[in-house]
């Protein structure tokens, strides 16, 4: 057993924490990084809330990872198919195990990775992480529970199929990527899930692939000690084989002309558009994603002279979001807006065109920038308000980097950011050769 | 000198006639100290302080015919300037703080609230306390937000999200003719007509220290809680807001509406009144017979095992003896939604369309089944020990925390957690059974289904027309046979009681 790092010792989060301390970590609290010689990870980190674990457990897959024509969604059918039972417990002995632990138990699925997570009383640790440790190395699903559970996921697209939203992010990434996997969104194309029934040999192949040791990281959180997670992962989880699988994604090409798509929308809704561009990938030492995740709240958040102007002052615009996640491989940065009255679009799409050429010549207030970085560490202390939002704030940096530490680099990494290192950035990414428009319109009209 | 965890003494409910416990204290607080506000504190070490401003008030106090006015109250109050700030200059306030106010209102509740880092806690709480006692009831804002208003009902609700459109048109059919009876974002027509004038009355009314309980909890310090009760002290004490909402007079009868829209799949909600509500006796009893049968997003409960783990049917199916609004984006649910009347609720996630009258008849099947036969000494045992447990995770945050313990000053219950565990511990099987068998009577049943082709779903109800179901996959014997059962189950709906509802008149 090799222990990577020893315990780091930083600080907790107190009323009386002195000023001179504020800018130090972003994450606060004590944890531990363990790795098993199979290549499992184990991050523990206990809090001061008593009584409760959270148990997050990330994959390193999403549907990034599913590279065959055909094939997409199964990152996602897999963390349905999780639930299916494993070879020393049916999905009913699993049910009534957390049942009885009072768990509340789901996991969720992006392009990039995949978490499973159970909340429950602190007595329950062994139960549930025996558990996990069967599905996790032993599932066991028959045929024809695959092709029910398939059908679940269809259920799925179904729920989310009445929101035009779900569509302008479909066709935003058909359109901006040729050949990465960030072309297909995480439920995947409806003609592939609608194929799923019949890839019951594919999914053990799949299964095969990704749910092996070195592409999970534990983390425990809460009423817990090192010692404990670490014995019971040893127990549970020691035995698990290294695979040897590693996908082959492909590298999108550089965009090298502006690009649009239009959908109409079969009812009656306010016009939607999704302006994006072609954006960098996570990074907790290179400025560029940094710089950008500083850029977004400024030109685009709630107090930016764009907001206050299409949502406040002239009230063009009834929502206007940005989404620029950390992504392992480079994506998107995108800014939505719902539009109130259709005749407004053309200006709506300028004014926000506008706003990104904006940035490119001008540099960032310093005010402003001071008052995104506070916002930054502000928010992050406010959601780590229980030992789930603690593990829930983490995983996506776990699906990234595997440790916590990385959280501390990019708060560091954002103190050095200037206002010429966004102005250089926002030059080099916001290029009308990087840029992508989707509109989406009724043709029943705005609104009925 | 720390403050005790609740300044209220809590008091049994009455039996019988029954009002929320927070308007029986009102008498008794006015006459102790006719200045000092009603509050729930709990103080702590948390360097997070979290507000709930709650207002025992909401949208079943909207006037006829000006339905939305309180949701519109509530969000020019936070969403909107007060008297010295415009909305632009609050929100480039609040922003290096990364805090906000926001508000939720029900049919008797309203409440702001909002968390900070103690290290902003004066500048925030200045936002706060100025937004709520100072408002700028700007036309600007009014306008942007009755726009979000009409655009909530007619464009996001009515057409992009079939199962929150269908849970909420249940509950305006149950409760059509009640003050419940609209949504509580109101009604589009009304709305159009609402004026500043009209939120100004509004408030004057009903943001009252009658109608006030203030919420505080985490780190804050000494002398805080004493200056935000003088702060509210200033509101005019008013009448308050005592009525009383009876039980829903539905007629006899299985009611169907068929909202048609273009849509892929088929959303089915369906529920009658019961009076129990966390007040009453029989409560905890009945919602452990709502997470055994269909607990939240959990694949821990009955019908979400018979419909979606052995058939594949959808996404999930739960059960409710709570008002759980945007269930679908949620685990848990929100405090602060106390109602005097509720509902039983049975939430079908959308199916296929070709699935839709058997999906609707498997519900009714299980529902009738859980009727006739209650449920067994293991289910018991089991769903008991998980809420004793599941009350942890409900009550996990700080925010939470303070909401349940101003729900249970409504309800004149104690804390949520401890509450809730003597009075399961106290529960046996012959016990459920009898609540089951006393308050789930199908005899008033609404039924909401969104789909494509009205015509079709309802002439297979009044025609009872057999709605066999296939599979991609081989199924059991027992599943095939209950099957035979489910596809021919009678939904004992006269043919006038099944109405075809074009979506253009949900919430008009």
């Amino acid at each position: 057993m090799k222990k990577l790092i020893a315990l780091l010792s930083v600080i907790c989060f107190t009323a009386a924490m002195p000023a001179q301390q504020k800018e130090t970590k972003l994450f606060p609290y004590n944890y531990a990084v363990d790795d098993l010689e199979n290549g499992l990870r184990l991050v523990t980190i206990p809090t001061d809330f008593p009584n409760m674990v959270a148990l997050y457990i990330v994959v390193q897959t999403g549907s990034r990872n599913e590279v065959e024509p055909g094939k997409s969604g199964y990152a996602h059918l897999f963390e349905h198919i999780m639930f299916r039972g494993s070879e020393n417990y049916t999905s009913e002995q699993r049910d009534l195990i957390l049942k009885k632990a009072g768990a509340e138990s789901n996991a969720s699925t992006n392009s990039d990775r995949t978490t499973y997570y159970e909340t429950f009383s602190k007595e329950d640790l062994d139960p549930v992480m025996k558990l996990e440790g069967d599905r996790f190395q032993r599932l066991k699903y028959p045929e024809p529970a695959y092709k029910t559970e398939t059908l679940a996921v269809l259920g799925e697209y179904n729920k989310n199929s009445a929101d035009p939203t779900e569509k302008l992010d479909e066709v935003l990434h058909e359109t901006a990527f040729t050949k990465h996997t960030y072309e297909h969104t995480t439920m995947g194309f409806l003609k592939d899930i609608q194929d799923m029934p019949n890839q019951y040999t594919y999914s053990l192949q799949f299964y095969s692939r990704f749910y092996r040791p070195e592409y999970v990281t534990i983390v425990l959180a809460g009423d817990v000690t090192r010692k404990q997670a670490l014995g019971l992962t040893r127990k549970y989880f020691g035995e698990w084989k290294r695979g040897n699988y590693v996908p082959n994604i492909p590298a999108e090409p550089a965009q090298t002309e502006p690009r649009a798509a239009a959908v109409d929308w079969n009812s009656p809704t306010l016009p939607w558009m999704a302006i994006a561009f072609k954006a960098p990938a996570y990074s907790d030492d290179k400025k560029d994603k940094a710089a950008l995740d500083l850029l977004a709240p400024i030109a685009f958040g709630s107090n930016s002279d764009l907001y206050q102007r299409l949502v406040l002052k002239e009230q063009k615009v009834d929502n206007l979001q940005t989404d620029f996640g950390n992504h392992p491989d480079p994506e998107l940065f995108t800014v939505y807006a719902r539009v109130k009255d259709p005749k407004d679009i053309d200006n709506v799409r300028d004014q926000i065109l506008a706003a990104f050429k904006r940035f490119t010549d001008e540099m960032v207030d310093q005010t402003k920038l001071d008052a995104t970085r506070s916002r930054i560490r502000y928010s992050f202390a406010l959601r780590m308000n229980s030992s789930s939002a603690i593990a829930a704030a983490l995983a996506p940096y776990i699906g990234l980097r595997r440790t916590p530490e990385t959280i501390n680099k990019l708060f560091a990494l954002y103190q050095q950011i200037t206002p010429q290192d966004i102005r250089a950035i926002a030059r080099q990414y916001f290029t009308p050769n990087n840029r992508t428009i989707v509109t989406l319109t009724s043709n029943k009209g705005a609104n009925n | 000198m720390r403050h005790a965890k609740c300044s209220d003494n809590h008091r049994k409910p009455a039996s019988g006639f029954w009002l929320p416990a927070s308007l029986l204290l009102f008498s008794t607080a006015l006459l102790a100290s006719p200045s000092k506000p009603a509050s729930v504190l709990q103080p702590g070490t948390s360097p997070l302080v979290t507000f709930r401003i709650l207002f025992t008030t909401g949208s079943a106090f909207d006037p006829p015919g000006k339905e939305g006015l309180a949701a519109l109250t509530a969000s020019m109050l936070a969403e909107g300037g007060t008297r010295s700030m415009s909305y632009d200059q609050i929100v480039q306030a609040l922003y290096p703080m990364a805090s906000s106010v926001n508000s939720q209102v029900d049919k008797e509740m309203t409440v702001f609230s909002g968390t900070t880092h103690i290290e902003n806690l004066d500048r925030y709480y200045g936002l706060f306390r100025d937004m709520l006692l100072d408002p700028g009831f700007r036309p600007e804002d009014f306008k942007r937000l009755r726009d979000d208003a009409i655009n909530f009902l007619k464009v996001s609700l009515r057409e992009g999200n079939d199962e929150e459109l269908g849970k909420e048109h249940l509950y305006n059919t149950i409760y059509a003719g009640h003050p419940y009876g609209h949504h509580n974002v109101g009604k589009v027509s009304a709305l159009a007509k609402l004026t500043i004038d009209d939120v100004r009355s509004f408030y004057r009314g009903h943001y009252t220290g009658a109608n006030l309980v203030i919420g505080l909890a985490g780190g804050y310090p000494n002398g805080f809680a004493e200056r935000v009760e003088g702060d509210f002290a200033k509101l005019p004490e008013g009448p308050g807001d005592k009525r009383r909402f009876d039980n829903p007079k539905l007629s006899p009868g299985t009611h169907i509406d068929v909202i048609t829209r273009d849509t892929r799949s088929t959303a089915i909600s369906l529920g009658f009144p019961i009076e129990v509500n966390r007040a009453a006796k029989d409560w905890p009893a009945l919602a452990l017979v709502a997470s055994y049968f269909g607990q939240h997003r959990s694949s821990n409960s009955y019908l979400y095992q018979r419909l979606r783990e052995a058939r594949g049917l959808n996404y999930g199916d739960y059960a409710y003896v709570e008002y759980f609004p945007r269930g679908m984006f949620q685990m848990t649910p929100d405090p602060n939604l106390g109602r005097q009347q509720q509902i039983f609720q049975i939430w079908i996630r959308p199916v296929e369309a070709e699935n839709g009258v058997f999906a609707l008849r498997a519900a009714l099947f299980e529902f009738d089944k859980l009727v006739r036969d209650g449920i067994s000494q293991e289910a018991f045992e089991t769903t008991r020990e998980f809420m004793t447990k599941f009350a942890n995770v409900l009550t996990q945050t700080q925010s939470a925390r303070l909401g349940y313990a101003l729900d249970g000053r409504y309800y004149g219950i104690p804390d949520y957690n401890s509450y809730l565990k003597t009075q399961l511990s106290k529960l046996t099987l012959a016990d459920v059974n009898a609540m089951i068998r006393r308050h789930l009577r199908t005899g008033r049943m609404r039924i909401a289904v969104v789909t494509r082709n009205g015509a079709a779903f309802r002439d297979a109800i009044v025609k009872n027309t057999p709605s066999p179901i296939t599979y991609n996959s081989p199924k059991p014997k027992e599943i095939m046979d209950e099957d035979k059962i489910i596809q021919a189950y009678k939904v004992n709906a006269r043919p006038e009681d099944v109405v075809i509802v074009p979506v253009a008149q949900i919430f008009e």
